[in-house]
């Protein structure tokens, strides 16, 4: 049996180069660059990445990119528009207009996104696996982005209703969905397995998750509440007496609550690869592991916390020091328009900068060592049977993930 | 490396000849090519030839791409054309020292990009968005403010009053006298009007310099304009300016304009639903400039609401150029127009001049009145506990 094992072959150095300059000019152009830089980060991660020895490719364009996001900025802001007003409209004909109930109907605008939200993801994934290609054959998706939609609230809702206990279900089935809509040139990936194997790495959850409310319950229940006075609002406040533990385990059972979270998902990263199979019977595993991310997350976050706090120092005093040369803090004309808007410029200039340079650190101390822990440990069984393998059609994707882009559900690159 | 495979190169070398991978973008099989390079310059040919089939591909140069971005220097991944998915990896150095020295410039692969299209749509991009927030959410809330009953308007504009003032630790101002004085003015400038409910006026305890128009005609000044006025003529010109965002019903429409844009702003920066910084910046932005025109109205409005009532409308001219001169900072939405506009105030005046005595009608207030005005809230004032045993501040407002 043969095995393709995945090198990786990107450089940090390189990469903190690629990102600073990419940075620059995303600052330069007041964020304009971004789609540009979001490409070329991909490019070279895609190029990084290579099973038996041949990198990937990854082809998308800034161009197509920015003009998807255009399109999709007017869509969603004719949709937001249009929607409001439905809501405004009810809500004046069916109520005496008092302001709470207009605020409510406006808060259903997140609720009516989040369907668009998922079918966004979709597509956003379907663009970046049509621009994906290796061995010069082109990944690819079929149409579903509304299929998943649904799907994909309906589990969520369930998964939600029934306190966790579906979870691993919805989890399959979303994986399912994409996976059986995924495609390498004309052969087709296919999900097997099934929802129960999901329930074992899921149980250190299920169990601290349930084991915390009723912790809850049991401290609301049983303790001894004594008013000790009342807020500067007015509103009682209360001192538990008694029973007083749970209200303390519930620190260490959140932290776990987390811990198992990530286990959780990269256990069922791992089983759900590892019964992928694509065509007629190529096989995959992959094998990262918990205890490296949580690692990585927490020294990147560190590290990336302090490169962001010396930057935003540096850049805050040279603004400041910019400030003080043009004199915008002047002591007479203190506050004349042309002043305050050359301080905005300064502010807005400094904030970018310093966000930029946070994305920067990010890439390189957090998302940099996470791809290449997970990459590096894919294997592709029986490359053989790709032999029968034939290229597919280019897929137009012209929205080019601008959706999720607009939404704010754009990845790490 | 061992000396065969050293002597192979070296041969290979010689030639003109390195052995590369090649895809051929139909079959993901990896195909042993040789290649070959013949002449230089544009005019080069890279001669691939399949090691199996014996089959030979011609890529010229004026085809050859480079694919950028790569994370390793020492391969590199050549195209023949932007559009076409055959690839050719080559690892040698000696053979892309050959390569690079007979086709110097080899451009690198990319999409079908033209600067005037993305310029093309990024400004139709920016008129559609423009028409979104400027012409289509303006007009469906305008619709919606003339749909509105009346007394849900008011009902409304009570629940802004209670949301924002508390909140800012400002309270109402409950001076009888004071209030009665305010009525007065009310009655004196409303006298001739149809508005379709009643002005709510009020004081609130609230130092800056500013007064709003809530929806359904609750109309609030803030003490601190109460109190820099130097004559019952200034409050009742800003008065007369509320009074127009009134009749409009500007402050139902501003209510429903930003209920409107809710998450629209924040897609430009692709936060989901604005909730960074700069959404907020930007909708604040948005905001003030909704309102500019609105305040340009008002301002007509007041100007003949002033003259109609007998009050000479340089009352507001008067009162935003002392403003000016002390430094305060005009951020009433009135004066925000004024400093933007400095021809307005010579117009005011020059009208105000125009129509001359004949406007002065009887003085707006008495001096007992303009006096119980400023007072209006001494009652508000920091209590000490034996004036005031009762007092609360963090009571809720109520109609005094």
């Amino acid at each position: 049996m043969s095995v393709l094992n995945t090198e990786f072959e990107g450089s940090r150095g390189d990469l903190f180069q690629l990102a600073m300059k990419t940075g620059f000019l995303t600052v330069l152009t007041l964020g304009f660059y971004r789609f540009w830089q979001t490409t070329r980060f991909r490019r070279w991660y895609w190029s990084s990445v290579r099973p038996g020895g041949t990198p990937f490719e990854y082809t998308g364009t800034g161009q197509e990119k920015f003009i998807g996001f255009l399109a999709a900025v007017i869509l969603l802001a004719l949709f937001l528009a249009f929607f409001n007003a439905a809501v405004m409209f009810v809500a004046i004909r069916s109520s005496d207009g008092s302001l709470d109930v207009l605020s409510s109907g406006v808060a259903l605008t997140p609720i009516a996104l989040v369907p668009i939200l998922f079918a966004a993801r979709y597509r956003a994934r379907r663009y970046i696996l049509a621009r994906t290609r290796w061995r010069g054959i082109r990944f690819g998706m079929s149409s579903g982005a509304w299929g998943y939609a649904w799907r994909a609230c309906l589990w969520t809702a369930l998964g939600f209703l029934s306190l966790g206990l579906l979870w691993p279900i919805r989890t399959f089935r979303l994986e399912k969905y994409l996976t059986d809509h995924t495609w390498f040139g004309d052969a087709r990936f296919t999900q097997f397995g099934r929802a129960g194997q999901l329930y074992g790495p899921f149980l250190p959850f299920l169990v601290t998750l349930w084991g915390s409310i009723a912790m809850m319950i049991y401290g609301v229940a049983y303790g001894d509440f004594q008013q000790v006075g009342t807020s500067a609002t007015g509103a009682p406040m209360y001192q538990p007496t008694g029973v007083t533990w749970p209200f303390l385990a519930i620190y260490p059972a959140t932290l776990f609550l987390f811990l198992f979270g990530v286990y959780y998902r990269v256990a069922s990263f791992r089983v759900m690869a590892a019964m992928k199979i694509l065509g007629d019977g190529v096989e995959f595993d992959i094998h990262p592991r918990t205890r490296t991310l949580v690692w990585i997350n927490i020294l990147g976050s560190i590290l990336t916390f302090i490169a962001t706090g010396v930057v935003a120092g540096i850049v805050i005093g040279v603004a400041l020091g910019l400030a003080g040369l043009l004199d915008v803090f002047g002591s007479d004309a203190a506050l004349a328009p042309a002043n305050i808007g050359v301080g905005i410029a300064l502010f807005g200039f400094a904030a970018i900068t310093v966000y930029v340079f946070h994305h920067v650190f990010r890439q390189i101390f957090i998302t940099f060592p996470m791809v290449r822990h997970v990459v590096s440990t894919l294997e592709v069984h029986e490359p053989s049977l790709l032999a029968n393998v034939r290229q597919r059609d280019r897929d137009g994707m012209n929205d080019a993930g601008g959706f999720a882009e607009a939404l704010g559900a754009g990845a790490a690159f | 490396m061992n000396d065969m495979s050293q002597q192979t190169q070296l041969f290979t070398t010689k030639l003109g000849i390195t052995y590369a991978e090649f895809f051929d973008g139909i079959r993901p099989a990896i195909q042993r090519v040789s290649v070959t390079v013949e002449g230089s310059g544009p005019d080069a040919v890279l001669e691939l030839k399949q090691a199996d089939t014996d089959e030979t591909l011609r890529w010229h140069a004026v085809d050859l791409r480079l694919v950028p971005d790569q994370a390793r220097d020492d391969d590199f991944i050549f195209a023949n054309g932007d559009d076409n998915p055959a690839r050719l990896i080559i690892r040698d150095y000696d053979a892309l020292k050959e390569i690079f020295t007979a086709i110097p410039h080899v451009r690198a692969v990319r999409g079908h990009s033209s600067f005037p299209r993305l310029m093309a749509m990024m400004g139709g991009a920016m008129i559609a968005f423009a028409a979104i927030l400027f012409g289509l959410i303006p007009f469906m809330a305008d619709r919606g403010a003339e749909m509105i009953p009346p007394t849900a308007e008011a009902q409304m504009g009570a629940s802004v009053f209670e949301q924002i003032y508390p909140a800012m630790g400002a309270y109402e101002c409950t001076d009888p006298a004071g209030q009665a004085a305010l009525d007065r003015m009310e009655a004196r400038l409303t006298r001739d009007l149809d508005l379709p409910y009643p002005i709510t006026a009020r004081v609130v305890t609230e130092p800056s310099i500013n007064a709003t128009a809530l929806p359904g005609g609750h109309v609030t000044f803030h003490l601190g304009l109460i109190e820099v006025a130097e004559s019952p003529e200034e409050v009742a010109a800003v008065f007369a300016h509320e009074i127009g965002h009134v009749a409009h019903p500007d402050g139902t429409r501003a209510v429903l304009r930003s209920m409107g844009s809710f998450g629209v702003i924040g897609l430009v920066y692709g936060d989901f639903l604005g909730a960074s910084a700069m959404a907020a910046v930007s909708q604040q932005l948005l905001n003030s400039s909704y309102s500019r025109a609105a305040e340009e109205r008002a301002d007509a409005y007041a100007q003949d609401l002033l003259v109609a009532s007998g009050i000479s409308p340089a009352a507001l001219t008067v009162f935003f150029e002392r403003l000016q001169n002390s430094g305060d900072v005009a951020e009433l939405g009135i004066f925000q127009h004024f400093s933007t506009h400095p021809e307005l105030a010579d117009r005011i005046a020059a009208s105000a001049a125009a129509v001359g005595p004949a406007v002065a009608g009887p003085p707006i207030l008495t001096a007992e009145e303009w006096a119980a005005l400023q007072n209006i809230c001494q009652e508000n004032a920091t209590p000490t506990a034996s004036t005031q045993p009762g007092f609360t501040p963090s009571a809720a407002p109520s109609k005094g």
